[in-house]
């Protein structure tokens, strides 16, 4: 089956799947207790809500509520004019973290920029011209390192593909660090929480034979078929974007979230893994995929155009219907 | 001070410190504790940014050789790399290749099920394995996720290492900054690799990442360690105008062209036939030759002089498919589709050939005779070398693969020979990690008036200047008077950030002090070598000289003054030739 008639079918049946997956749930066939399948019934009744009421509007509100000052009790700095005179001048507000007062503190910026000025440029050259005491995590410069995940306004942006001057609203840039992940210092956010929930589903090919997996001359065979149905959930960079902008990862700290389950997928689709079912047992919990909820707004700010949120849908199908979104073929050893 | 023990300890997390890591692991049937040590996330290092490929004989039966592999690399190189060490990449780069395959890496695959090998500058076959034009990140990922599942193998995120430990030529281990805390960690172990990566950031027009700042080879010079043809630095003919991040070569080895200001295919008057597919030193000097005799173009943004790069006659499938990157960077940076338009390019400082003085094995040679107990290097900050005076297109990768898991099972081994034991020379680290903590604390502690960032600006300034595709004496002697004037500017340096946590400041302030002292090094070697050979090219000395110069240039400070000799090139079966595409 194509990737793309997997995607037709997930998102086209989302509709009547809950119908479905509340009447197994219900009739205990997840391998579930009969109480957590009532709750999974309900937290599904409310995903139908969440569609019917339109999941793309509601995403779309939840991204621009993000970093509101009076939510989060933000201390601003006093309001001054944009200095006159350069055109391509913008003022950034940055809210950083601070460490002794445990809040965000506005710092107020004027950048000179140019065309094609990404908000990491601007943030770089605040660092070097203007406030040295700034931090924030960066590292390639093209979007494939992961490291400048920060709101730009309010939304999980990549600082350093996100176009300056095409990004102000009347003049105004506002940065924050991702309220999603645990504040460290500035727009620096800890990762360890992420990085041990990716290595928690076994982020890798798991074979029996490891001195073959280690020394053999040849390659396992692998059709492009095959390799297309785990590619597009490979491009994951790690920088955390997803993970900010879950509603559930916001609400509870324990669910795996999009990231970590993208990747399950990503292995489970791949021909080469023999760890087959048990994958999906690993994330077959409550903590895992039943507690996603559909928002979506982790394909939304996916930079890589990863999408997390058919991955988490196609592995609930997988459970429920064994073999319905992939044949599993082994991958041999090329003869 | 905490003191973190191992048995291993390797300093930097790309494609050669994760290979050692896990190759060092399955050697001890995973019996030795290894700390894999960062500065930044450990998947985040600049391998990422490797976009073309790694090369490698994977079909045999499909015409191409290890001995045509060796000779292209080798003829590349200008007949400056050790020919053994060659031979040994041109053996050992397929079986890499495939392990990487068997642990996730994505690779083009053809009908069969063959990975797809495409053609790339100075190779005389397509020899090239690529997964799109990710590869580097592909790999990264690949063994992010394999190392996270062997537990003896602890990952040290964000530790910067400020200083190597060396005791009567024995590694003790080494002083880092926890980023995370601010605080001051003593890291000791029985073995050391460096696996730091290069420092094209001495540059200003780079496409190097800004974590690029080669803290490795730089530590491995304060120790008194000798670093090897240090003038050799390649730039890539195709970085994207104005920001320099790396357009693949990829691009031109699936059919682009590069056009002048006049529309014509200028490389037909430099290599006619290569082409577009010449070396990297050749192409970038007929761009900045095309340049000088006025037939580039004009940025009007950034007012740097550029040639373009025109895909527009390639199928667009075949470049979604091939080059997505390429692409998906020139839509985001600068809003061009090359669908339409042409791509505006000029070479940028991209690969440091030169390096930490190592031995075929990799072990680190402290001068040219004694090497160090205990302590590699692999990946770009070593200088093995393989590229000699310039490196062919994905040959990095395959040094990285390959002497990484060479230094990995090195290190093993040594430590089952002499064991794991930290013995009396741990009060002997202990003393040098404490005067470390102390003269950083008196770095931030200090009222010094220098701009630190003020001084990095010049330093890539002067750098672009006189250090770029064509040098001249007049150029080099003054970048060496403005690094002099740097270094002791540095010594009255202002850090403004005097708080623990996430200090960026005074990481950046120790990236910028190990610039220093490489651009020094690069710049002195630079001087001395009177000749033009790979991509040092010397507009005073135009032409190679293998009488007087088929020779390594080594460079080790004492006391505080350099000390440079030459070491001869190791040749095999290729004579050195006139080299001609």
């Amino acid at each position: 089956m194509k990737e793309s008639q997997i995607a037709i079918l997930t998102y086209g049946s989302m509709i009547g799947a809950p119908v479905l997956l509340a009447l197994l749930a219900l009739l205990n066939l997840s391998g579930l207790g009969t109480l957590y399948g009532i709750y999974t019934g309900l937290r599904i009744l409310l995903a139908v809500d969440l569609l019917l009421f339109g999941a793309i509007g509601i995403r779309e509100i939840y991204l621009g509520k993000r970093v509101n000052p009076i939510k989060l009790g933000i201390k601003t700095a006093e309001e001054q004019p944009i200095r006159n005179g350069e055109a391509d001048t913008l003022r950034f507000r940055v809210y950083r973290f601070k460490e002794e007062s445990k809040r965000l503190e506005e710092s107020v910026y004027d950048v000179a920029v140019g065309k094609y000025t990404s908000v990491l440029g601007a943030l770089v050259k605040i660092k070097a011209e203007k406030d040295p005491t700034i931090s924030m995590r960066y590292s390639c410069n093209m979007g494939i390192c992961g490291s400048c995940g920060m709101t730009v306004n309010g939304k999980p942006s990549l600082a350093c593909e996100t176009n300056a001057l095409k990004s102000a609203r009347n003049g105004i840039i506002t940065i924050g660090p991702m309220l999603g992940h645990p504040l460290l210092k500035d727009l620096v956010t800890d990762f360890d929480d992420f990085f041990g929930k990716h290595e928690s589903i076994s982020p890798h090919l798991e074979r029996e034979d490891r001195k073959e997996k280690y020394e053999a001359p040849k390659e396992y065979a692998q059709t492009r078929e095959q390799i297309g149905r785990f590619l597009p959930y490979s491009y994951c960079i790690m920088c955390g974007l997803c993970m900010d902008a879950c509603p559930v990862v916001n609400t509870n700290p324990a669910f795996l979230g999009p990231q970590a389950l993208s990747q399950a997928y990503r292995y489970y689709m791949d021909s080469r893994d023999q760890m087959g079912e048990r994958r999906l047992q690993m994330v077959n919990t409550k903590d895992g995929v039943w507690d996603c909820e559909y928002a979506g707004t982790c394909s939304e700010v996916c930079p890589k155009g990863v999408d997390p949120a058919t991955a988490i849908q196609s592995m609930k199908f997988e459970m429920l219907v064994p073999k319905f979104v992939m044949k599993k073929e082994g991958a041999e050893m090329e003869k | 001070m905490e003191t973190l023990d191992y048995d291993l300890v390797i300093l930097g997390t790309g494609i050669a410190g994760m290979c050692a890591a896990i190759h060092a692991s399955e050697a001890s049937k995973n019996s030795i504790r290894i700390a894999l040590v960062s500065k930044l996330h450990a998947m985040r290092s600049h391998s990422v940014a490797a976009e073309g490929g790694i090369s490698g004989v994977l079909y045999p039966e499909g015409g191409d050789t290890q001995d045509m592999h060796a000779y292209d690399t080798i003829k590349g190189s200008d007949f400056l790399a050790d020919q053994d060490a060659v031979e040994l990449l041109a053996k050992s780069a397929p079986r890499e290749i495939r392990f990487f395959e068997h642990i996730g890496v994505p690779w083009n695959r053809d009908e069969k099920q063959k990975i797809t090998q495409r053609p790339f500058g100075g190779m005389s076959i397509p020899r090239t394995a690529f997964a799109a034009d990710k590869t580097g990140f592909f790999m990264m990922r690949a063994l992010y996720d394999e190392v996270s599942g062997i537990g003896n193998v602890s990952i040290l995120h964000e530790n910067f290492a400020t200083s190597l430990i060396i005791n009567e030529n024995r590694f003790l281990g080494l002083h880092a900054i926890d980023l995370a805390t601010g605080e001051s960690r003593l890291i000791r172990a029985n073995a050391c690799i460096i696996a730091t990566g290069g420092a094209s950031r001495v540059f200003k027009f780079t496409t190097n990442s800004y974590s690029c700042t080669g803290d490795g080879t730089a530590l491995a010079l304060r120790a008194g360690l000798s670093l090897k043809d240090m003038e050799f630095v390649q730039f890539h003919p195709t970085a994207l105008v104005p920001t320099g991040v790396l357009i693949t070569e990829a691009a031109r080895g699936e059919g682009g062209y590069l056009l002048n200001s006049k529309g014509e295919r200028f490389m037909k008057a430099y290599a006619p036939s290569k082409m577009e597919l010449a070396p990297r030193d050749i192409v970038s000097r007929s761009i900045i030759t095309e340049i000088n005799e006025g037939r580039g173009i004009a940025d009007q943004e950034s007012g740097l002089q550029h040639v373009l790069l025109d895909l527009r006659h390639l199928d667009h499938r075949a470049i979604e498919e091939k080059l997505p990157m390429v692409r998906e960077i020139t839509m985001k940076m600068i809003n061009l589709d090359p669908f339409n338009e042409p791509i505006p390019v000029r070479p940028a400082a991209h690969f440091t050939m030169g390096g930490i003085n190592t031995n075929i094995n990799g072990q680190v040679m402290r001068d040219m005779n004694s090497a160090v107990s205990g302590l590699w290097a692999a990946g770009e900050c070593s200088c093995v070398s393989v590229h000699g005076a310039n490196r062919l297109g994905s040959n990095s990768l395959s040094q990285c693969a390959v002497w990484g898991r060479m230094t990995g099972i090195s290190a093993a081994e040594y430590l089952s020979r002499n064991g794991t034991k930290q013995d009396v020379d741990s009060k002997v680290a202990e003393l040098y990690a404490a005067k470390e903590e102390d003269r950083i604390a008196r770095l931030i502690g200090g009222n010094g008036q220098n701009d630190p960032y003020r001084i990095l600006a010049d330093l890539r300034d002067t750098m672009d200047m006189n250090l770029y595709v064509y040098r001249n004496e007049k150029g080099m002697s003054a970048a060496k008077k403005d690094i002099e004037r740097m270094a002791s500017d540095f010594k009255s340096i202002a850090i403004k950030d005097k708080g623990k946590r996430f200090n960026t400041n005074i990481r950046d302030v120790l990236e910028i002090e190990n610039l220093i002292c490489l651009a020094q090094a690069i710049t002195e070697c630079a001087i001395r070598r009177k000749e033009s050979r790979g991509a040092h090219s010397r507009t005073d000395y135009a032409s190679r000289n293998d009488n007087e110069w088929l020779s390594h240039t080594v460079i080790r400070m004492e006391n505080g003054n350099p000390e440079i000799a030459y070491q001869p090139v190791r040749i095999t079966k290729w004579k050195p030739e006139e080299r001609k595409y």
